[in-house]
């Protein structure tokens, strides 16, 4: 007898699906699924020797030692300060400067490219020419601020500072300036970018509706604008963060390996991603690697952190078009 | 706020951005002894181009190009061939575990690439492969936000025409390349700009796997050259290399601006 015939169509697995997903699949579990779980467990192990692969037992020793070293809390400290500091100025430049832009027919492309232009250097190259720039005799900001009769400033000097506390603040002040005015340079051109886009995808409506109210050009800004841009501001500013979280080849084009002006044993520029490139330079020494380990773990909960606070201020304050 | 002055803050701006550019060029086509003029010059009195040929054989910066266009090339053909592959997997076909695979790849994006440099440090010494092109080229190979953008390009290409080539008996890997590929020409080409770009400004890795001055990348080469020097900084060359550095991306950009700027747009340049 012959089996009835099935009405419902089960749905059919396609098996050379997995050849197409092999090479992605192998390079994944190698390149990234395995650093993450094996990063996370070597953060946990104390002394662990890379040659041999001899550890003494897990717990949180490589935290609390890393916590208590006065270079991870300033490396901290930096980091925050390109986050939460660098970022919002940058973001705030970008923002004035695209309104702008967006506001104009004529030649907004021309200027558009002219402001692209930072994002498509390289982070060494730039480095180095801020660095330059800063010079105290051979700079330009020294020039420029000569024909205010401002007299030069060694802005890259570490004169005195091992001894005088007052002369190192001065030096880390001037060397965070630095910073400041190279991160709101290169990080520019994508938050522009980002901005524009977003005020392109504004209904041309509630504009229209404006003009016929007689509203003011400031007034369509704070009103209509800026609440139906939140969205992309938000997005800018968390994927901002996320990547000064990761910042750490600006500081080395900028200040060179030691972090700081010539004579500073402080590393006072270093970044968190610094610090755990530091530890790996030295890898072959006793629990260097797990300390590394553990300031990348750091890093991670940094992350998710901002992740989890833009699902949660995304869902209650960004007003959605 | 009237028109003149709104061009008049975006040509100040414009000018203030490009200041970093200026003063790059500028000195690297001045003199040793220009340079050291105070205060320094806003024009260089005498060009001296012999700055950039010293920067390509003393730094050497030419062959730090050469092994970031070989490694960028190895990147590029590999993650495209590897991403277009997995992405249509994921945007065409049934397969057991698809949901979840598909989770896994997301959430990889999240975690920060840095953190990857560890482990894969002790990888790569392992295999005995420290100073060595596939050190470079391998752990680039797989970029989760590639396949991302991929699967998104390949799911608007209409059911329709994937029943119709079925019906016609067209294998799937046909289909991939007749119809697929030449569909999602332009957010393949902003995959593959945006591989180009992530290596030219790669510094961590290959800082950690290279250690022999002949294997350099240009950001290495360049931090390397001229700051270890014991004696005075040769500016002029320092930037005249800088400057080759940065050239070659800036016509990259200008010849394929559309490109660049939607895959910036998409997902942002990898930091």
């Amino acid at each position: 007898m012959l089996k009835p015939k099935r009405t419902s169509r089960k749905v059919r697995y396609d098996n050379s699906a997995y050849f197409y997903l092999l090479p992605a699949l192998l390079l994944l579990a190698v390149f990234i699924v395995y650093p993450i779980t094996n990063t996370l467990i070597t953060s946990f192990k104390g002394e662990y020797r890379f040659l041999t692969g001899d550890f003494e037992g897990y717990s949180w020793q490589n935290y609390i030692e890393i916590i208590k070293d006065p270079i991870f809390r300033r490396a901290i400290m930096n980091t925050l300060f390109i986050a939460f500091v660098c970022i919002p100025a940058s973001m705030a430049i970008a923002l004035f400067l695209s309104l702008i832009l967006n506001s104009v027919q004529k030649w907004q492309g021309f200027f558009m490219t002219l402001f692209y232009l930072p994002q498509v250097t390289n982070v060494i190259a730039a480095g180095i020419v801020f660095a330059f720039m800063f010079n105290t005799n051979f700079g330009v900001i020294n020039m420029i601020l000569g024909w205010f009769g401002i007299e030069p400033v060694a802005w890259i000097s570490g004169q005195g500072i091992a001894s005088s506390p007052e002369l190192y603040h001065q030096a880390y002040a001037r060397c965070l300036f630095i910073v400041f005015v190279y991160t709101v340079w290169q990080g520019l051109s994508l938050k522009i970018i980002l901005f524009l886009s977003g005020l392109q995808n504004i209904n041309k409506q509630y504009y229209q509706a404006a003009k016929v109210d007689g509203t003011s050009f400031w007034r369509t800004i704070r009103k209509i604008t800026l609440p139906l841009l939140s969205p992309t501001t938000l997005y800018v500013f968390i994927t901002s963060v996320i990547t000064a979280f990761k910042a750490y080849a600006q500081v080395i084009a900028l200040f060179g390996k030691q972090y700081g002006p010539a004579g500073d044993g402080s590393k006072m520029m270093i970044t968190i991603v610094g610090y755990m490139m530091d530890s790996m330079g030295d890898y072959l020494s006793p629990g260097s690697i797990s300390k590394a380990s553990s300031a990348a773990m750091i890093l991670v909960v940094m992350v998710m952190i901002v992740t989890a606070v833009q699902i949660k201020i995304s869902k209650k304050w960004v007003h959605y078009n | 706020m009237s028109r003149l002055f709104r061009y008049l803050l975006l040509s100040l701006s414009a000018a203030l951005i490009l200041v970093p550019f200026y003063w790059m060029i500028n000195t690297s086509l001045k003199t040793n002894a220009e340079i050291l003029r105070i205060p320094p010059t806003l024009f260089p009195t005498e060009f001296r181009f012999q700055n950039f040929a010293d920067a390509i054989v003393k730094a050497p910066i030419l062959a730090y190009l050469f092994n970031t266009v070989v490694v960028a090339l190895c990147v590029v053909t590999i993650s495209t061939v590897v991403s277009v592959l997995a992405a249509f997997a994921f945007a065409r076909l049934n397969f057991r575990g698809k949901p979840f695979l598909f989770i896994v790849i997301l959430g990889t994006m999240m975690v920060p690439q840095e953190m990857l440099i560890i482990t894969n440090f002790m990888t790569i010494a392992n295999l005995g492969w420290m100073n060595t092109w596939q050190a470079l080229i391998a752990p680039y190979c797989i970029n989760a936000f590639n396949i991302y953008l991929l699967r998104q390009t390949f799911k608007q290409v209409p059911d329709e025409l994937y029943l119709a080539s079925k019906v016609d008996g067209v294998s799937n890997f046909c289909f991939l390349r007749k119809i697929m590929l030449p569909l999602s020409k332009s957010t393949i080409v902003t995959v593959m700009i945006l591989s180009v770009v992530w290596i030219w400004d790669t510094y961590a890795w290959p800082s950690l796997v290279t250690t022999n001055d002949s294997m350099r990348l240009v950001s290495n080469g360049l931090q390397n050259a001229f700051t270890s020097d014991s004696g005075r900084i040769q500016y002029e060359i320092q930037m005249a290399a800088s400057t080759l550095v940065i050239l070659p991306l800036v016509f990259l950009f200008l010849m394929l601006k559309k490109n660049i700027i939607s895959g910036m747009v998409k997902g942002g340049i990898k930091g």
